[in-house]
């Protein structure tokens, strides 16, 4: 009665799908990535000058260009910008530097210029570069404002007390400090100067800030009407056409088959995926760092001055605690992802070549010396213990990409190896399989996660700003947001492939559906990061318009992945064993929620040029931050683990309860945190930002005033279940794992069980 | 009758959200559990009157069996004309002809119905703790009037997201036979090892 044991693993070398789809998605991809190459040329070619010198109105030597490409090192070795922000891009308990520097001298100059309020603004947006000499010259009252503000950063940095959340001290040479205001007077100008030939500043006049004219920009307000048209007109269009074609795309009901779930003990494990275990365990412990370092961090926001009594910043400072938050959530999302594609290998190709445990157990020592070289490289950074000569081995700095140059480069090494580990266990499989089949898929899609990331390799600390922040969201949003998007739908389809809940070629129209919706919108909608950090009008207009536009197919897509999701959850078969991933397959409904609210909701919230205009860099970002990264990847990746676990762990032992319980924990603890602090905080902060000016929204002054205390305070209590109900037991599951993995059922190497189930009813046609 | 402050307007307004996006999150997440199902049952029509499905080739499928573990009930279509159906190969493999189920228990009996529940409640709660804390905190007569509507809405609405509870004391009703429909053959019953 029992059919042979797969269709599904013997290579098919035709398409199982239709070619359009295949050419679709590459000429949408190439032409995603043709653009994105046309706006990298231009935001070299435009983006504002670093002068050689600026002298001020007599003549004399206020800074060169060194020391502001040397004030950009000490700010990013300081680990300022995991503190505040420039041009918006930051953490958001300091001051944006630059919008600070700019009301502070707009203030300052205000009193010494004689001619009033428009003669200020002349002043401001007279634009003073000689191309010629690369010499800018500084007014007078712009003279007057510099030299004060360099008291003025003495004294915040200087400071001797952790009042601000930084270490006593933090900056104290001198010669330091004159770097650094000159790096933020140099970031004002171009905040405030206008381009040549153009009605506003190189950052498209943000920050607002009336004292100077900066206001929002015809570009700004056109393309944010123009994209909102596009999305209302593209979302009625794309729900339109699906419900005339919809059951064209395969969804289809046919009748599910009989399946008979393989029970955990019965499942035999080769030697690498047993070698996943070690890799969840590290995983969960990162997890569990992280979670209480964000309660740190939070606990800034909510009293700064001490932590329960303790003086919590000379040890862990803001900044560093928010940039270990930061690094650590990349690092266990992406160490669970390396596992989990480990662990899927040998099932998809059903054998396994030896000696890929051994491959895995160097690539996980691998990831830990990256993982602790680099926290411990930002710790001494920020100690001001690594010297500009060894920024190389110390720490980058730049939010998110913080780790340092050569951490940077193992880590890419490191997911290369991943990917030659991935097809040295796929290669039998590959062989014969058609090109765009779901087995090279997994392979492509595993295969651009260490490319696009060492895309990240071109932005350099010694770089402008703006051409560094450009390479900068090659990681944070193309590879984050698209390229590992598309490796979890990739790997989400294809364990419900193994699990029976989908047919391999409904999997692979969604997989080709996922990359078409995503890269019409997301490769090109990177730019809606870069509307204001020094590039060209053309990045705020294709930024904002495909941006929106990728908001369609996240709206209908996250819709569509959220009632896709909840179908493994919905077991129908009359299978006469119990399907045993009840827990991932909760958590993956968990994803499809957060998926839609966090990254679709929380994000176009903030999407639109006019809002981000006053937005940028307050707690509205962090609310999407949270809902998209934790809600989305944080939940996949715990789904992904919970999945490879619950075949390592004896069923006796499997603490059904305990999941049930971090399950519940996480979620709930999530949304208190968006709802109860993060979403109010973020509309009280923006509403600020407009109605009384950003730089003051930003001030430590506003976000400890009372109302945002008492409004951090509040998230208290989701905190503490999402550490102690969700995390520390999914902590304890992982070390169930790494202490009974070794005892699973082994597989050797060679031929291996294909899938997770078999089939009652026999093989089909697919 | 004194005027109602800033504070308990915002905040009273952030709780009247709260509910609301609890109430809009618990009908999208209905409106995607009908997606879920019609992902499973596309093409087919059911008949709530008569208690069967019609499949896209016009043919009737009746109800046969139920499932007590998953609260299923099994509609089949006549084998014979399952047979000699022109698209039996898109549709099924059975010899004994096409099988569709239905849940017998509505949104939001089902593990993910009582997750997105879950998460709407949450917020209920939140909005309760934020109109408590307001009540707390002021006592003009406007205010008391405003907390207090809210209050009542917060109340309603939690009522509302867990009637399914209160028609289940206990969570999910027992298993128990369904208009008389024998046992799905093939589903023994053997307890899942998590329940």
């Amino acid at each position: 009665m029992t059919a042979p044991p797969s269709a599904d693993a013997v290579p098919h070398g035709r398409l199982l799908i239709s070619k359009a789809w295949v050419q679709v998605a590459v000429l949408v991809v190439l032409f995603g990535f043709l653009v994105l190459g046309v706006l990298a040329y231009l935001v070299y070619r435009d983006e504002p000058p670093v002068p050689r010198q600026v002298v001020g109105d007599r003549g004399q030597v206020l800074f060169t260009g060194d020391d502001i490409t040397s004030g950009q090192q000490v700010f990013l070795r300081s680990g300022l910008m995991q503190y505040g922000s420039i041009f918006g891009h930051g953490a958001y308990l300091g001051p944006d530097f630059t919008a600070d520097y700019l009301h502070r001298a707009a203030t300052i100059a205000r009193s010494n210029e004689p001619g009033g309020d428009a003669a200020l603004i002349a002043d401001f947006q007279a634009n003073r570069y000689d191309p010629a000499t690369r010499t800018l010259r500084f007014s007078g009252p712009q003279t007057t404002a510099y030299l004060a503000n360099e008291r003025h950063y003495a004294d915040f940095f200087g400071d001797p007390t952790t009042a601000k959340g930084l270490l006593p001290h933090a900056i104290t040479d001198p010669a330091e400090i004159h770097q650094l205001t000159s790096y933020f007077a140099w970031s004002a100008w171009a905040a405030a100067a206008h381009r040549p030939g153009a009605d506003h500043s190189y950052t498209n006049s943000w920050p607002p800030e009336p004292l100077v004219g900066n206001r929002p920009t015809a570009d700004n307000i056109v393309w944010s009407v123009l994209s909102l048209i596009a999305l209302l007109g593209g979302i009625g269009a794309l729900f339109g056409v699906y419900g005339r074609y919809g059951d064209r795309l395969g969804w289809r009901g046919r009748q599910a088959d009989t399946l008979s779930f393989r029970q955990p003990g019965e499942v035999a494990l080769t030697p690498g995926q047993r070698v996943t275990a070690p890799f969840f365990f590290v995983v969960a412990a990162l997890f569990v760092a992280q979670s209480l370092l964000g309660g740190a961090s939070e606990h800034y926001r909510a009293d700064l001055g001490s932590f329960f009594g303790l003086d919590l910043a000379r040890l862990l400072p803001y900044n560093l605690t928010r940039t270990w938050h930061l690094q650590m959530a990349l690092f266990w999302v992406a160490a669970a992802f390396l596992a989990a594609g480990i662990f899927l290998a040998p099932i998809i190709a059903r054998r396994e070549p030896r000696g890929q445990d051994r491959l895995s157990m160097i690539l996980l020592g691998a990831l830990i010396v990256v993982v602790a070289g680099s926290l411990l490289g930002e710790f001494f950074s920020i100690r001001g213990m690594v010297p500009a000569s060894a920024r190389f081995i110390g720490a980058n700095q730049y939010e998110y990409l913080d780790l340092a140059r050569l951490w940077q480069i193992l880590l890419t090494a490191g997911m290369g190896l991943w990917a030659f580990i991935l097809w040295r266990g796929l290669r039998g499989r590959l062989r014969g399989e058609h090109r765009g089949n779901l087995p090279w898929m997994f392979f492509w899609a595993a295969l651009a996660i260490p490319v696009i990331y060492a895309i990240g390799l071109l932005s350099r600390t010694t770089d402008t700003f703006t051409t560094a922040d450009f390479w900068r969201f090659w990681v944070v949003h193309l590879w984050v947001e698209d390229f590992l998007e598309l490796f979890t739908t990739v790997m989400v389809a294809y364990i419900f492939v193994l699990l029976g809940v989908i047919r391999e070629k409904v999997a692979l129209i969604v997989v080709y559906f996922d990359i078409v919706l995503y890269s019409v919108g997301g490769v090109i909608g990177t730019m809606h990061h870069l509307y204001f950090s020094g590039a060209p009008a053309q990045h705020m207009a294709l930024g904002a318009f495909f941006s929106a536009a990728e908001v369609i197919p996240l709206t209908f897509l996250t819709v569509e992945a959220w009632a896709f999701l909840q179908l493994g959850a919905r077991q129908e078969a009359a299978s006469p064993t119990p399907f045993p991933h009840r827990w991932a397959v909760m958590f993956l409904v968990a994803v499809g929620f957060w998926n839609f609210l966090g990254a679709g909701v929380f994000g176009f919230l903030i999407n639109l040029p006019i809002v981000s205009y006053y937005e940028i860099g307050t707690g509205l970002t962090a609310n999407h931050a949270h809902g998209s990264m934790m809600g989305v990847y944080g939940m996949l990746a715990i789904a992904m683990a919970l999945f490879c676990l619950r075949y390592m762990i004896p069923p006796r032992l499997w603490p059904d309860r305990l999941a049930k319980i971090s399950f519940w924990s996480l979620n709930i603890g999530l949304a208190w945190m968006c709802f109860a602090t993060l979403l109010p905080v973020g509309i009280l902060q923006l509403y600020h930002s407009v109605s009384t000016g950003y730089w003051h929204a930003r001030s430590l002054k506003y976000l400890t005033n009372p109302t945002n205390s008492l409004i951090e305070w509040l998230r208290l209590p989701g905190d503490a279940v999402f550490i102690i109900g969700g995390a520390l037991p999914f902590l304890y599951i992982a070390w169930l794992g790494l202490r009974h993995a070794a005892k699973a059922r082994p597989a050797t190497p060679g031929e291996t069980e294909d899938r997770l189930f078999t089939e009652i009813t026999g093989p089909v046609d697919r | 009758m004194t005027a109602i402050s800033t504070e308990v307007l915002l905040a009273g307004g952030y709780a009247a959200l709260l509910i609301l996006i609890a109430r809009g999150l618990d009908l999208l997440a209905r409106h995607t559990h009908g997606q879920t199902e019609r992902f499973r049952t596309g093409g087919f029509r059911y008949d709530p009157d008569h208690d069967h499905w019609t499949c896209p080739e016009d043919q009737l499928l009746r109800p046969y069996g139920y499932d007590h573990r998953r609260r299923l009930i099994r509609y089949r279509a006549p084998a014979a004309a399952c047979t000699a159906c022109p698209v039996r190969a898109l549709c099924t493999d059975s010899a004994e002809g096409r099988e569709i189920t239905r849940p017998v228990d509505p949104w939001p009996h089902s593990e993910a119905g009582r997750f997105h529940r879950g998460i709407a409640l949450t917020l209920v709660v939140l909005a309760t703790v934020i109109v408590l804390g307001e009540l707390l905190r002021n006592h003009h007569l406007g205010e008391l009037i405003m907390l207090g509507a809210l209050l009542a809405g917060c109340l309603t609405t939690g009522r509302r997201l867990t009637d399914h509870l209160h028609a289940t004391p206990g969570g999910f009703p027992a298993p128990a036979r369904y208009q008389g429909l024998p046992p799905t053959p093939e589903t023994d019953d053997r307890p899942d090892d998590y329940d």
